[in-house]
């Protein structure tokens, strides 16, 4: 599916799970950006669903159904840790991905350098890929998470940032723990290229402030 | 409240969530401080000293005492220190014929209503001793004197732009330090301009395409940037710094903070023969007492006349008797060629033991202000390794920044290094061999 945002630059493509095509089946139009902000975080807002494509009701159901689970899952008291680092170490690098670009941050993404960071927390692992102004996010397998020294153990990537329990990640993610105090009491480990990882730490300043929490 | 000398003394407070891998118990009362530090204080530690500077679970976060060439950690432990106060240590911590006089005056008052006499002498001294400089100011800190040096520059040509090379330290300003907040941006920041260092032709572009605005060009003596290996610069460098700024009317700043009487008592611009007409020292001047200065050619006596520097502290007396007697005291134990002598033992030994192990490790920079990286692993990886297994041995050699020979660094304990560095090289290569990070 699509997403677009009136005033709010390029639209976002999602692919459900098991979809075979390419096209989008929907777009899903949020007339301006208060709207999109409030669906996306929970509440009620105005969303547009313009069909493009067979498999539409079967997509805007899924959506349906994976966003509110997502909220819920933040939420709720007993959610397995695991998973509350997943989320909020996915929304926090694709938060990433999406800020990274805008003029506010050209300066801080000049003097970081360019690279890979592995991020892991347990068996959650990603790897952010910082090149100019721009942060591109895959998922990986933990092992290529991992900030591996021999040679011939790449791609290692440039800086490491992992997180000794899940719990941390959390912790370090709300906002209930600083970076640099996990950092210094080593629920956070990092390691490599520093600038790269503090770098990113930076930009995560940003973008606490766009979504209105300490991430 | 606990006892606040520090070492060994149960800081009170829990530890919580250490890693696997960590050393909580031999930095059990270091990490104590640090949690009762991160309720009080933001970020636990702040700055440069920050944990996630060195390697955690490897270093100590907090320090007791230091005496010669030796530190000690709040928990008791010992290391041979070549970070030496991040340069400032000179003739060694505690030296009794700098620590003597500055005592005595310290009994005898410090911070006076007007300035000691002592501060005539020691400006007189320094003009004396450092090539081509007339007049000296005293301030407290690094950032103090280049930021009065560049303030000097901007006012005397009535020019903005203040040229600088990229991943220089000249303090922590706003003007000139890494926290690029858009507000700073687009004030105290707005007109400052890097470029690579010794790279004339990026230099000869920024002079053209800043012609008529540009008041200073600020370089260290060396580049020595974090996170990488030190340059040397090429003659052919210095001299184009020179041209351009004979051409622009502008002046040439010499940073030698970190570097300073380490590598010419005359100052590094003596060693690399540059010619500033303004020059920064610190650190090691009073062999860790808060003092640093900032010398300048005639021509710009005038100007730094008219600006009204001040500072509670500047003129502190015990500092300036013990940047006097670390002047002596240098020159007694031997002074820069001991201090190249021993940095020479350093560097090969430790390039030597690396080849040995498999590596291509290099200490890179002067001999006195050596620092090693591996060619093979520029995001430092092998750097944190290596230095957390020194750690480990007793030896403390930071991961990230330059590090220091001091003269209070003996034969032996270079000597007591290698034999720490040929085991963590051992260590690194089973590591390497085997292991992540």
């Amino acid at each position: 599916m699509k997403l677009s945002i009136r005033g709010a630059g390029p639209s976002l493509h999602l692919r459900v799970p098991q979809s075979s095509s390419r096209r989008p089946s929907l777009l899903l139009f949020f007339p301006n950006i208060e709207s999109a902000v409030r669906v996306l975080s929970g509440a009620k807002g105005t969303a547009v669903p313009i069909p493009l494509d067979a498999g539409v009701l079967k997509t805007l159901a899924f959506f349906r159904r994976a966003s509110n689970r997502a909220t819920e899952l933040l939420r709720a008291a007993d959610t397995p840790a695991a998973i509350r680092a997943r989320l909020l170490l996915a929304a926090t690098l694709y938060g990433l991905e999406a800020i990274a670009g805008e003029s506010y941050l050209e300066r801080r993404m000049q003097i970081i350098p360019d690279g890979v960071v592995g991020v892991r927390a347990g068996e959650i692992a990603y790897r952010a890929a910082k090149e100019g102004r721009t942060i591109h996010v895959d998922r990986a397998v933990p092992a290529e998470a991992d900030g591996v020294v021999s040679a011939v153990n790449s791609p290692r990537p440039d800086a490491v940032l992992s997180f000794a329990h899940y719990q941390s990640a959390i912790d370090v993610l709300s906002g209930k723990r600083q970076a640099v105090v996990a950092l210094g009491s080593g629920e956070v480990r990092i390691g490599g290229l520093l600038p790269l990882v503090q770098g990113l730490f930076a930009v995560l300043d940003r973008l606490s402030w766009y979504m209105g929490v300490e991430v | 409240m606990s006892d606040i000398s520090g070492e060994e003394s149960g800081a009170a407070g829990g530890i919580s969530g250490r890693g696997a891998d960590t050393q909580d118990s031999r930095f059990a009362a270091s990490m104590a401080y640090f949690e009762r530090a991160a309720k009080v204080i933001p970020g636990g530690i702040y700055g440069s000293k920050s944990p996630g500077f060195l390697v955690p679970g490897h270093f100590p976060y907090y320090l007791s005492r230091a005496r010669g060439s030796r530190i000690y950690d709040a928990d008791g432990n010992e290391f041979i220190d070549y970070l030496c106060g991040y340069g400032s240590q000179i003739v060694g911590y505690g030296n009794p014929a700098v620590d003597g006089p500055a005592l005595e005056q310290a009994r005898k008052g410090d911070l006076l209503n007007q300035p000691h006499p002592v501060m005539v002498e020691l400006a007189e001294r320094l003009v004396g001793l450092v090539n081509d400089m007339d007049w000296a100011v005293f301030v407290k800190n690094g950032t103090d004197a280049t930021t009065l040096a560049t303030s000097i520059a901007r006012a005397d040509t009535r020019k903005q732009v203040i040229i600088s090379a990229e991943g220089a330290y000249h303090g922590a300003a706003n003007w000139c330090s890494t926290n690029v907040f858009p507000v700073f941006m687009q004030a105290e920041q707005r007109d400052v301009r890097f470029f690579p260092y010794n790279d004339i032709q990026a230099l000869e572009a920024l002079f053209a395409a800043n012609r008529g605005n540009i008041a200073c060009i600020i370089l260290t003596p060396y580049h020595h940037p974090t996170y990488k290996p030190q340059q040397l610069p090429t003659p052919e460098f210095l001299t184009a710094v020179e041209r351009l700024c004979r051409a622009e009317s502008a002046y040439f700043i010499m940073d030698d903070i970190r570097a300073n009487f380490r590598l010419d008592v005359h100052g590094s611009h003596t060693f690399f023969g540059a010619h500033p007409d303004l020059i920064t020292m610190g650190k090691a001047l009073a062999n860790g007492y808060p003092i640093s200065v900032l010398l300048g050619t005639d021509g710009l006596r005038k100007t730094a006349s008219s600006f009204f520097i001040t500072g509670t502290y500047w003129m502190s007396a015990v500092p300036m008797i013990a940047a006097m007697a670390t002047l002596d005291e240098m020159e007694r134990m031997g002074g820069t060629a001991q201090l190249a002598r021993h940095g020479r033992m350093l560097k090969d030994g430790l390039e030597s033991l690396g080849r040995e192990a498999g590596f291509r490790a290099r200490v890179s920079g002067p001999l006195a202000i050596p620092y090693m990286t591996f060619d093979e692993d520029p995001d430092l990886y092998l750097n944190q390794r290596f230095c957390a297994a020194m750690a480990d041995r007793g030896v403390f050699m930071h991961p990230h920044h330059n590090w220091f020979i001091s003269l209070a660094h003996t034969e032996e304990d270079i000597a007591r290094t290698l034999e720490a560095a040929r085991s963590a090289f051992e260590e690194l290569r089973l590591f390497s061999s085997s292991e992540r990070f």
